[in-house]
């Protein structure tokens, strides 16, 4: 019998997801993280009542694996191809270093924002008349 | 449950003569299960964590009542149940903005949703048509004698399966003089490479219609 008896852990749903989130929003150009009706019924009854708020990534283990679905907000100036294959690789990166599981990420862009100019005064190079 | 309370204070290594404690200073008493991280006694030698406890439930014994340490650590605790309680009796007073975020949570769920597939060898990625649209909208209405009114980007398959160049479909007003064919082929260049610089998508086929003229309007007043 060994002095050190092995030591064995699952990793939970909302680890997954806190973890995914947190690495999501570091990612250059992403700039929220936005979440379903659910999560943001939570998410305001949590800011109501003083709780945290739930996660914005929904993640589910099964067994060795596990899937995460994001949905980010980035801003006009970062590609969406190239922002949601850095969002994927780096979140896989993380959920596989902090719990060894194999990630699959999902990966939706739902917005991007635009900076529009304050005036449009520089119509006047146009030749018109 | 057992708080674990910042004592603060120096250990004068002279414990009082209270009820002998024959626990190591840094262990909790056998059973208590909870406790993990080593606390620092009071200067007394009684862990303060159970001097909450006997606080709470009123069982305070004759040290306790007697030591300032034990007395001071009572002292905390009746100020934050106090202070929890007072809390606890304050209604829930909802932000003004509740009911807007919810109902604007509601509709955007509600909404359907149409999804532009990004190419990705990292797993399934997409990118919401109307923000895709938004964006080319924004590059049209940036451009001089040109305002976008209304634009469609769809991302058709292709023979096998995997998702073809993108198609989009656009309307647009032009300024009231301008060259419209010279404008529209701008257009057409100003969306194929926003396509692929903003938004990673192939676009290969442009529909322009325009569908009105404006007139400029008058600068303000100097």
């Amino acid at each position: 019998m060994s002095d050190h008896p092995e030591t064995t852990f699952r990793a939970g749903d909302a680890l997954v997801a806190r973890v995914a989130a947190e690495t999501a929003a570091a990612v250059p150009g992403v700039v929220a993280l936005r979440t379903d009706l659910a999560g943001t019924l939570l998410g305001l009854a949590g800011q109501v009542l003083g709780t945290r708020r739930a996660p914005v990534v929904a993640a589910r283990v099964d067994g060795g694996q596990a899937e995460v679905s994001l949905s980010v907000v980035t801003r006009l100036g970062f590609n969406c191809r190239d922002l949601v294959v850095a969002v994927q690789r780096e979140v896989a990166d993380a959920v596989r270093a902090y719990t060894g599981l194999d990630t699959l990420v999902r990966v939706t862009v739902v917005d991007v924002l635009i900076d529009r100019p304050a005036s449009t005064s520089t119509d006047a190079d146009v030749s018109a008349r | 449950m057992a708080l674990t309370p910042d004592t603060g204070t120096p250990d004068t290594g002279t414990p009082d003569t209270g009820t002998p404690d024959t626990r190591t200073p840094y262990t909790r008493t056998p059973g208590a299960v909870e406790a993990h991280v080593p606390v620092e006694p009071l200067a007394c030698g009684r862990d303060a964590a159970e001097v909450w406890d006997h606080t709470e439930a009123g069982t305070l014994d004759e040290h306790e009542r007697d030591c300032p340490h034990c007395g001071a650590a009572a002292a905390d605790a009746r100020g934050l149940e106090a202070m929890v309680g007072r809390l606890a009796q304050e209604p829930l007073v909802p932000p003004a903005t509740v009911v807007d975020r919810v109902v604007g949570a509601v509709l955007a769920e509600l909404r359907p949703r149409d999804l532009i597939p990004l190419d990705s060898p990292h797993g399934p990625a997409a990118l919401d048509a109307a923000a895709a649209a938004a964006v080319l909208r924004g590059v049209v209405d940036a451009m001089a004698g040109m305002r976008a009114r209304s634009c469609r980007i769809a991302r058709p398959s292709s023979s096998d399966g995997r998702p073809g160049p993108a198609e989009v479909a656009m309307t647009v007003t032009a300024r009231f003089g301008v060259d419209l064919s010279s404008t529209t082929a701008r257009v057409r260049q100003m969306v194929l490479a926003a396509g692929e610089q903003a938004l990673g998508v192939p676009v290969a086929r442009v529909d322009i219609e325009v569908v009105d003229v404006f007139l400029d309007e008058p600068g303000p007043a100097r």
